[in-house]
């Protein structure tokens, strides 16, 4: 057995393709700052990269659904504060008003202020964010309300929706979103609900007659009947022009409450998305580590390892130019 | 007299081989880098000696034979490792081209599919805005041009197999030509007895190279020649003849055929071994199930979603229509029902209002509940029960990951086998500069000790001559 010249070189040469090689994938780690950089660097890592990845666009795509969830809640929040305040002022009024020591004048006054009223109210029925209308559920298109033309006191019936002030046009379905996976949460109000006291799953599309819940009222009719009962001066005839006015005070009691019981539901819906965004910002931040941990080289690791295959290329090195310093034609004459 | 007439024709023996070996020496070093070179040697053996009186006396030197080192169970274990490291390096360039296509950088099919399920669940939040449904129409076109842009390029990986295939037969086909050529010679020469070195250490080389090419394995007939055949048993030189290997395409792809005396016979993964064996693994098996694969995948996203897509509505309120074409292979003799689907993938909508982000019922513009429900789609496990759109993708791309990880390691592997090998070759039968030298040394003081001898003989006749002046 010898040793020739060929294999030696044969094998300097194989060791230096190995480290450099090496050094390439070290070198390109470093650069790149990733440790998988093609599938077979780790074939069993790539799921979990992928599906981290997958996660992180989802995560920041809930996010900004939240954002957006959020700004339309707290908008349709101001909307129901302005509400409130409406039906306020249209209680002070007809406490103002059952008052006996009023004159014919001073009711009139009052009767038309509660007019304004009810325009503002259908105002903010029918308020718009971004183009949409916020109460109408999915027909956001178009006015969720519209004045009942035929409407008279006389016909008025509590039972049926057709006879009420206004009309519903809108469907009973609130926005849903989807903050997590899986789980939605519904981001509006709709009309018949907040306005007329029919609950979404009760609710039959116009030409139906309609009729509050229990507990529930038509916030239109209300107002409409006050005016009716404050101008005719009818203090506590219910079956007189409006229903009377101790009567629709009562009934304005139950549209407070009703209102505020649908804000309240909002609110708590509001303060779910507020947590779950803080929460969805943790979970994007773990979901980050846990990519990082797949695919992101160890920098002090690359850097160590990068500088014990360059000491191993330089050994490699001068082992070969010593191979070729040394020869046996330098011993002959 | 006669006894210096003798010592004279001894010595002159011994220059004369000397010389010869000198030269032998000298053609040794001359081939010190050429690849497949076996050492010669001069065989030297002493004249036969004559009877003088009661002894024998030697008659000086000649060479018998010019040998070569030589070593048959080196030569076959040689020939095993280059099949295996001609297989190895038949995958790797496929293998890298596939993990180009199928990479893991933030641009791939996953992040567009990704993407896509995203452009829904954004529309979601607004269903009824233009833009935002325009975008849906964007990113689905765009992840039909990826799939389209895969299938494509696997096309191309083949087609490169199949340029690889044929400049190699060329090639294969000049080797096959010169190792039948050499048994020729080979026989010619050693039939006068005659050693045919150089020539055998050429076949050597060539029966290498065919083994790393077709993973030919070889047998020597009894006139010395070497048979060589194909793993399935054809043979491709048998004595002195040499078969044809020929390049057929056959439309879409390329056939190898065996042009052996009259018969053809086609040549596949089973009848091929070496780095042809791993081309044709490649293109006949590996990469069509990779298609297949991301047939598969195209396919469920496309009917997925069509079935998500019509039993929605767009902004008219009636049931929408299929939002990608339906690439269900019908026509046989197609091998499954996705066959093609990635070439084939496209979107059918082109009106931003026929996107199906609402149920049907009257036009409502703010309905996104299919939306949510087409959104819902992208990370639901929604293939075999197992696998998500990504992690389908995911499980494709491990798998060419895990098969061009066995690749490099069996590379590396056949690499160091042959180069340990070859250095074992090398020190039985390889030419040492050093032994070499010493050689050169050796027979040039035998040379000159002859020379030294001859003048002395001379000396001594002329002595001889000179006793009667």
């Amino acid at each position: 057995m010898k040793v020739t010249q060929s294999s030696t070189y044969r094998l300097l040469n194989s060791n230096l393709n190995r480290i450099t090689n090496t050094l390439q994938d070290l070198r390109n780690q470093a650069a790149s700052g990733l440790k998988v950089n093609k599938p077979s660097d780790d074939p069993t890592a790539i799921r979990p990269i992928l599906t981290a990845r997958t996660e992180i666009r989802h995560s920041e795509r809930y996010l900004q659904t939240m954002g957006i969830s959020y700004d339309k809640m707290e908008a349709t929040d101001t909307h129901l504060g302005q509400i409130e305040n409406i039906l306020q002022r249209a209680k002070e009024i007809g406490i103002n008003a059952v008052n006996g020591s009023l004159n014919d004048n001073d009711r009139e006054t009052l009767a038309d202020e509660l007019g304004q009223l009810k325009n503002a109210l259908a105002a903010s029925a029918n308020t718009q964010i971004d183009g949409t209308y916020i109460f109408a559920g999915y027909t956001n298109t178009t006015p969720p309300f519209v004045e009942n033309t035929a409407y008279t006191d006389g016909g008025y019936i509590a039972t049926d929706s057709t006879t009420w002030p206004y009309f519903y046009q809108g469907d009973p379905n609130p926005t849903e979103l989807e903050i997590t996976t899986g789980e939605r949460v519904e981001v509006g109000v709709t009309g018949n609900e907040l306005f007329m006291g029919v609950a979404n799953s009760n609710w039959v599309a116009p030409p139906a007659a309609n009729q509050s819940e229990p507990g529930n009222i038509d916030l239109f009719s209300v107002l409409t009947r006050m005016e009716e009962a404050i101008r005719n001066n009818n203090i506590d005839d219910p079956a007189g022009p409006g229903g009377g006015m101790t009567q629709n005070l009562e009934n304005l009691e139950i549209a407070a409450n009703q209102e505020r019981r649908i804000r309240a539901q909002l609110g708590t819906r509001t303060a779910r998305v507020e947590t779950m965004m803080a929460h969805q910002e943790r979970i994007s931040v773990d979901l980050q580590q846990t990519l990082s941990r797949y695919q992101d080289a160890d920098t002090i690791k690359t850097f160590n390892d990068i500088v014990q295959q360059e000491s191993a290329f330089q050994a490699a090195l001068s082992v070969t130019s010593r191979v070729s310093q040394i020869s046996i034609l330098d011993y002959f004459r | 007299m006669a006894g210096l007439l003798n010592a004279l024709n001894a010595a002159r023996s011994s220059l004369e081989v000397n010389q010869k070996s000198i030269e032998i020496v000298g053609n040794n070093i001359s081939n010190i880098n050429t690849p497949g070179y076996s050492r010669q040697s001069a065989k030297l053996t002493p004249f036969p000696s004559l009877q003088f009186g009661d002894f024998f006396v030697g008659q000086g030197v000649r060479i018998t034979n010019v040998q070569r080192d030589h070593d048959v169970f080196l030569q076959s274990q040689l020939e095993n490792k280059y099949i295996d490291l001609g297989f190895s390096n038949g995958q790797t360039r496929s293998l890298s081209e596939l993990e180009g296509i199928f990479n893991v950088s933030e641009e791939n099919i996953s992040s567009e599919i990704d993407r896509f399920f995203d452009s829904w669940q954004q529309l979601s939040t607004n269903p009824g805005d233009p833009v935002l449904r325009d975008v849906v129409i964007h990113r689905g076109n765009l992840l039909a041009d990826n799939f389209n842009k895969i299938a494509n390029s696997l096309d191309t990986v083949v087609n490169n197999i199949n340029d690889e295939i044929q400049s190699k037969v060329a090639g294969l086909n000049n080797v096959i030509g010169e190792v039948a050529e050499l048994n020729n010679r080979i026989y010619n020469i050693e039939i006068r007895d005659q050693q045919a070195n150089s020539d055998r250490d050429r076949r050597d080389l060539l029966v290498k190279q065919l083994a790393e090419s077709l993973g030919t394995t070889t047998y020597l007939d009894r006139a010395g020649m070497v048979n060589v055949q194909l793993p399935g048993g054809l043979p491709i030189v048998q004595g002195n003849m040499g078969m044809r290997l020929e390049t057929i395409s056959n439309g879409t792809s390329i056939d190898l055929q065996l042009q052996a005396g009259g018969t053809v016979r086609n040549l596949d993964t089973n009848t091929l071994g070496g780095e042809l064996r791993g081309l044709f693994t490649m293109r006949d098996i590996f990469i069509p199930s990779v298609r297949e694969d991301i047939d598969r995948l195209a396919w469920e996203v496309g009917s997925q979603v069509n079935a998500q897509h019509t039993a929605g509505a767009g902004l008219d309120g009636l049931p929408a229509s299929e939002f990608f074409l339906d690439t269900t292979a019908v026509s046989p003799p197609a091998s499954s029902i996705y066959q093609d689907s990635a070439i084939r993938m496209a979107v059918l909508i082109d009106n931003a209002d026929d996107i199906a982000a609402g149920l049907p019922g009257s036009p409502a513009p703010g309905d996104n509940r299919n939306a949510l429900a087409m959104a819902g789609l992208g990370n639901q496990i929604v293939i075999d029960g197992v696998d998500s759109y990504n992690s389908f993708y995911a499980r494709i791309t491990s798998r060419i990951g895990i098969e061009s990880n066995q690749n490099e390691l069996s590379l590396g592997g056949a690499e160091d086998a042959v180069n340990q090998l070859e250095n074992l070759r090398e020190g039985f039968v390889g030419v040492s500069l050093e032994e070499e030298m010493i050689s050169l040394i050796q027979y040039q003081r035998g040379f000159e000790s002859s020379a030294k001898f001859l003048s002395t003989v001379d000396e001594l006749m002329e002595s001889l001559i000179n006793l009667k002046r």
